[in-house]
């Protein structure tokens, strides 16, 4: 465990400044998260403001006011707290993205290198049923879905994205294990009589797996875009459950008399897929240098 | 586990059947009768408003005193560039449902029978003028000579007739037909056509004013181009089609026979060609005219209301023209879904709905009126009688008549006692919509007894839920956001909306066939059917207005909805632009649809 944690700290240090100033972003949006949900849990127990409660129907406040002492990053249309709004928003987004890499990275990884591996008619009868997963577009998977259950909750919109996203990286792990699959170490391995299935997944899978997880964060940052255009759209999370994108929806009515409702979950979410850009794109670089020192 | 992962992978499969299916017609797609004959609270899509028609009064200033100002000044020539909110589903006045920028369009290139006047009264248009027997079940019309088709071909007696067996038929119009009880069109004469009703109906022109059944198309070109008249639309209007470019722009240019003149005898119109542009973001619309892109635009929407009005305020050199007509908007409580089958449940959500803040939330502060009724002050037919009746925001006696209920043994839902009710709560995904639907969940929410669930869905779908499938058209909606009545005769939308909402109904009370799916409430009271048939049995407009107020009275006695406020509409325009908002007929009398729909075949440029 103190390895790990040294291993970390010195590719922390290793790290440039913007690269670290991303990571310490991200890892507050997923305590954020996690806190915003620890209050719902304990009924607002902690020191967060109820993001429903909508105190100018109660004669307490105004709504689109600006930042104070009371409301840090002012109040939106419904005279709800910003900041807390942003907070339980980020638990969205971090959900959806985590549930596709998750999805991605198991499902993913595990039927690519499978297939990569084993080639045959498994291969390709896989490969071609993705290729329809792929053609076939999530919007309207999900509007369907809606349709038929009437219910659109985080659990549904997680399960289309990560179900939907597997396709891609069954791709990416499928033709980094013919990479890998052809590297003498593997041969040797087969030379020597190792199991196929030992090989698959103690030679070729934790091989694969940086480049597909530097591919999961920059794939999490496009998911958490997407997310947002459909909370935009009124597609995603059923209101009022707050989501950046529903917020940045809710507050463009008002954007000629104030901008803040917009500016904070817009920022929220360039920052975020920024960060995972950012970061996806240093541990590529750093994949890269492995692999070529293989 | 399993049984779920099977239901999806069976969704996905129907998915892809529905896509292979839809993708294999090539059929126009133009919405049910029934479906567009509906009308909801965002009015962004045509079925939503197909026959709320659409007159709105002014809300401000003297229309007859600036049309009189606006002939003198008048002169030919220019083009005017409208920003619509939506594109039109299609432009037949039989088959497409119309609201707004449909309207719009369909005005420039048809004529009505009669016209709306600005007091709410029928006025002439191509019908000069008209009578009825004494039962009000035939009605004669004499016609105006000398109007011709932009194809050349005259329009006539016969014309009405030969339209007639496609409007029976037509998506748009046949509810209209059946709401009318029109059952024979017959040519008297060349200009004089007689309309054969199978009962009464003693404000019948009234529906000669709406599309639907009210503007004169060739039937037979458009028998011979059934889709392609959608596209290329024959009328006798001031203006011809002259490019259409859907969800781009739609040209019309000026017809050089238009059969009106002006006061001083100039031939209409006045402008040589009028380009509607459909925008559906109203911050990307109000800019357009803002930076000159446009010349003129339409609303629907107090937040857009309120930003033009600070434009204004802030120097930018435009005209606002605002109605606030007897639209109302609110939602619905479906009668078939316990437990709003129980009067104390509608009433005690109904008092716990805070008009003032929903219209905040609206954007709509001090530019609509809270409803208490389906007329606005502004209507003869508005009853203060029924504004002190009405339901209004009390909290407290809200919570009180839902904990009555949760506490009945004999509660509806069929749940413990003291256990909250559910309520499914419902608007489509306007962002106007989704600040008022969540007011009223908090509302609801903050009583600890009531578990809300809040939906949305596109506009087709929310219409689909509210109107439910052959033959019952039950519904399946809960609460749902929803909006009723226009500046047109009340009876063109009560009665159609308070008949028997099934058949078994019906027969229950010896009405065997009289059903309509357009009862979105399920709602049916037998004494406000009969008030509702007597209103269309005379004339005498006090005998109506008692009979209306009776109607209103009973809705707010059963409260079948709700009121959020009236729906204002503005068109803002050019300063440079006259004649849009009001004009004159031809008996000299001034018109007014309201409705943010500009008339267009006497607007012109001042400069």
């Amino acid at each position: 465990m103190s390895s790990a944690v040294r291993r970390f700290g010195k590719a922390f240090l290793e790290m440039p400044l913007v690269v670290k100033i991303a990571l310490v972003w991200l890892l507050f949006i997923v305590g954020a998260a996690i806190y915003s949900r620890l209050d719902r849990i304990f009924g607002q127990a902690l020191p967060l403001q109820d993001p429903f409660y909508q105190p100018f129907l109660f004669g307490e406040a105004k709504p689109v006011e600006g930042p104070s002492g009371a409301h840090w990053l002012g109040t939106d249309v419904l005279s709800r707290d910003n900041l807390s709004r942003l907070l339980h928003g980020s638990w969205v987004s971090l959900i959806v993205a985590a549930t596709v890499v998750v999805f991605g990275l198991v499902f993913g990884g595990t039927i690519g290198a499978f297939v990569g591996y084993t080639k045959g008619k498994v291969e390709t009868l896989t490969m071609a049923t993705l290729d329809v997963i792929l053609a076939f577009p999530p919007l309207v998977l999900l509007l369907a879905l809606v349709a038929v259950y009437k219910v659109r909750n985080l659990t549904m919109i997680a399960l289309v994205f990560g179900v939907l996203g597997i396709p891609t990286y069954v791709r990416i792990a499928r033709a980094s294990t013919l990479s890998v699959a052809s590297r003498e170490f593997i041969q040797a391995a087969e030379a020597i009589g190792t199991k196929r299935m030992a090989i698959l997944f103690r030679e070729i899978i934790p091989n694969i797996m940086p480049a597909l997880f530097a591919y999961a964060l920059i794939n999490a940052g496009f998911v958490i875009v997407v997310e947002g255009t459909l909370s935009y759209l009124g597609l995603s999370v059923q209101i009022p459950e707050p989501t950046w994108g529903n917020m940045i929806n809710e507050g463009r009515r008002d954007i000629r008399q104030t901008i803040l409702p917009i500016f904070w979950p817009g920022l929220f979410l360039t920052l975020s897929v920024v960060s995972l850009n950012l970061v996806g794109d240093w541990l590529q670089q750093r994949v890269a240098v492995r692999s070529s020192a293989l | 586990m399993k049984s779920s992962w099977l239901k999806i992978i069976a969704s996905f499969f129907a998915i892809a059947l529905i896509a292979a299916a839809c993708g294999g017609s090539d059929s126009d797609s133009g919405s049910s009768d029934t479906a567009s004959s509906s009308d909801t609270e965002t009015a962004t899509t045509e079925a939503a408003e197909e026959e709320v028609i659409e007159s709105g009064t002014e809300a401000e200033g003297d229309v007859d005193t600036e049309v009189e100002e606006v002939v003198e000044e008048s002169n030919y020539g220019g083009d005017l560039i409208i920003g619509l909110e939506a594109e039109a589903t299609g432009l037949r006045p039989w088959e497409d449902a119309c609201s707004a920028p449909c309207l719009t369009m369909v005005g420039a290139v048809f004529d009505t029978v009669v016209m709306l006047r600005t007091d709410g009264t029928i006025g002439p248009w191509l019908a000069t003028d008209w009578s009825s027997n004494e039962d009000f079940t035939e009605w004669t019309f004499n016609l105006v000579e000398g109007v011709t088709f932009h194809n050349g071909k005259s329009f006539t007696a016969q014309t009405l007739v030969d339209m007639f067996p496609m409007q029976q038929v037509g998506a748009s119009a046949a509810g209209i037909v059946t709401a009318a009880g029109l059952t024979e069109v017959v040519a008297v004469d060349d200009t004089t056509v007689k309309y054969v009703l199978g009962s009464s109906h003693s404000a019948f022109p009234s529906f000669l004013v709406q599309t639907p059944l009210g503007a004169a198309f060739d039937a037979e070109a458009a028998t011979a181009d059934f889709d392609g008249y959608s596209m290329n639309p024959i009328g006798t209007g001031a203006f011809m089609m002259d490019k259409r470019d859907l969800d781009n722009e739609t040209i019309v240019v000026r017809n050089p026979d238009y059969w009106m003149s002006d006061s001083d005898g100039n031939q209409l119109p006045y402008l040589d060609s009028v380009t509607f542009r459909p925008i559906p973001d109203e911050g990307t619309r109000l800019d357009s005219l803002l930076s000159g892109t446009t010349n003129a635009m339409q609303t629907l929407r107090q937040g857009t209301i309120r930003d033009a009005r600070s434009s204004k305020e802030d120097g930018a050199d435009i005209t606002l023209l605002e109605f606030q007509g007897n639209n109302v908007g609110g939602g619905m409580y479906n009668l078939n879904n316990p437990p709003l089958d129980d009067v104390r449940v509608r009433t005690g959500l109904t008092r716990m709905n805070n008009q003032e803040a929903v219209i905040e939330a609206l954007g709509g502060t001090g530019i609509s009126l809270p409803g208490t009724q389906w007329f606005s002050p502004d209507s003869a037919f508005y009853s203060e009688k029924v504004a002190a009746a009405w339901p209004s925001f009390n909290y407290d006696a809200g919570k009180g008549l839902i904990y009555d209920y949760i506490n009945d043994p004999e509660r509806s839902d069929g749940r413990e006692v003291g256990e909250n009710i559910e309520v499914e709560l419902s608007c489509p995904p306007d962002p106007t919509l989704i600040a008022a639907i969540q007011v009223i969940e908090q509302l609801w929410s903050s009583t600890g007894m009531i578990d809300v669930n809040v939906t949305n869905y596109d506009q087709q779908t929310h219409i689909g839920y509210a109107l439910g499938a052959p033959p019952d058209f039950m519904g399946s909606h809960g609460a749902h956001c929803w909006r009723w009545s226009s500046n047109n005769d009340p009876s063109t939308e009560l009665n159609r909306q308070m008949a028997p909402h099934t058949l078994g109904v019906a027969a229950a009370y010896g009405l065997d066939g009289i059903f309509t799916p357009t009862n979105f409430f399920n709602w049916f009271d037998i004494e406000v059917f009969g008030w509702l048939v007597a209103a269309i049995g005379t004339e005498n407009f006090e005998e109506r207005y008692a009979l209306y107020e009776m109607v209103m009275m009973r809705i707010a006695r059963d409260v079948p909805m709700w009121y959020s406020g009236h729906t204002a509409t503005m068109l803002a325009i050019d300063s440079n632009l006259a004649g849009v908002n009001g004009w004159v007929l031809p008996d000299g009398t001034f018109g007014g649809q309201g409705w943010s729909t500009p008339q267009l075949n006497q607007a012109f440029w001042t400069n």
